[in-house]
């Protein structure tokens, strides 16, 4: 019988959370470093390597492992498809950020969806936090 | 959005998975005690290999398109990884869990369409 039990700590969650925001930011960074070396030679943009002739894809890398190191220690405890599921507040806050920090376009439609997602979030997140209230 | 483009962005969802199970199942082997670290090891290394596959054929789409249109790509991966975790892992999800996944996919197929 299926079952929603897994106990999520604050400790894992707060992994979750910092590593949610450092991949937002990482996404940011690798976004303005792919910009800035997108006028390299085809050859060397065949698998993206001319991206790291960049600085800012380095301190996109470095944000990078900072939320891999929170997402292992999140994953240690929590179940992957929960941990997996929630990340994906980073779907809600890379275009609201790449439209406030990258003046990319938001439509009304987009946000539609942005809502869509919180929902689903809110969905698989309440059983984990009920479980941890009830223990 | 171009074949090559898509076959790229699949590809690179493709490593992603493959990595994130690699992953999980490695840091399952850091609970036991004593650790098996010649479990850990090969699924770790594994795991990084393949999420950094993912890392530089992502980095090569960013060259060519807008972040905001190309990142919903990764909204397939909350429902590929739930299958693979669910096939391979065996972790249990109830009904209510799956409709969270959808509804998280969902969203973001209506983000990527806008």
């Amino acid at each position: 019988m299926p079952t929603n039990s897994e106990r999520v700590s604050a400790g894992s969650l707060a992994c979750l959370g910092g590593a949610a925001l450092c991949v937002t930011v990482a996404e940011l960074l690798f976004k303005r470093g792919a910009t800035a070396t997108a006028h390299l030679p085809a050859a060397q943009t065949l698998f993206g390597i001319s991206v790291l002739a960049s600085g800012w894809t380095w301190l996109g890398i470095i944000s990078y492992v900072a939320s891999f190191v929170g997402w292992l220690q999140a994953l240690r405890r929590m179940p992957l498809y929960l941990a997996f599921g929630l990340m994906s507040v980073v779907q809600v806050l890379v275009p609201l950020t790449s439209w406030w920090l990258l003046g990319e376009s938001l439509s009304l439609r987009r946000c539609g969806g942005i809502l869509i997602v919180l929902a689903g979030l809110v969905v698989i997140a309440r059983p984990a936090m009920q479980s941890e209230e009830k223990l | 959005m171009t074949t090559a483009l898509l076959i790229t962005a699949v590809a690179s969802q493709l490593c992603l998975v493959t990595g994130q199970l690699l992953m999980k199942h490695a840091m399952n082997q850091t609970n036991l005690t004593p650790v098996p670290w010649a479990r850990f090891a090969p699924r770790f290394a594994l795991g990084v290999a393949a999420l950094s596959a993912w890392f530089f054929l992502w980095g090569g789409l960013l060259q060519r398109a807008d972040l905001s249109y190309l990142f919903p790509f990764e909204g397939l991966s909350p429902v590929l990884i739930v299958f693979g975790a669910a096939l391979f892992l065996k972790e249990r999800l109830t009904p209510q869990s799956w409709f969270g996944i959808v509804l998280i996919g969902a969203g973001v197929a209506v983000v990527s369409a806008s």
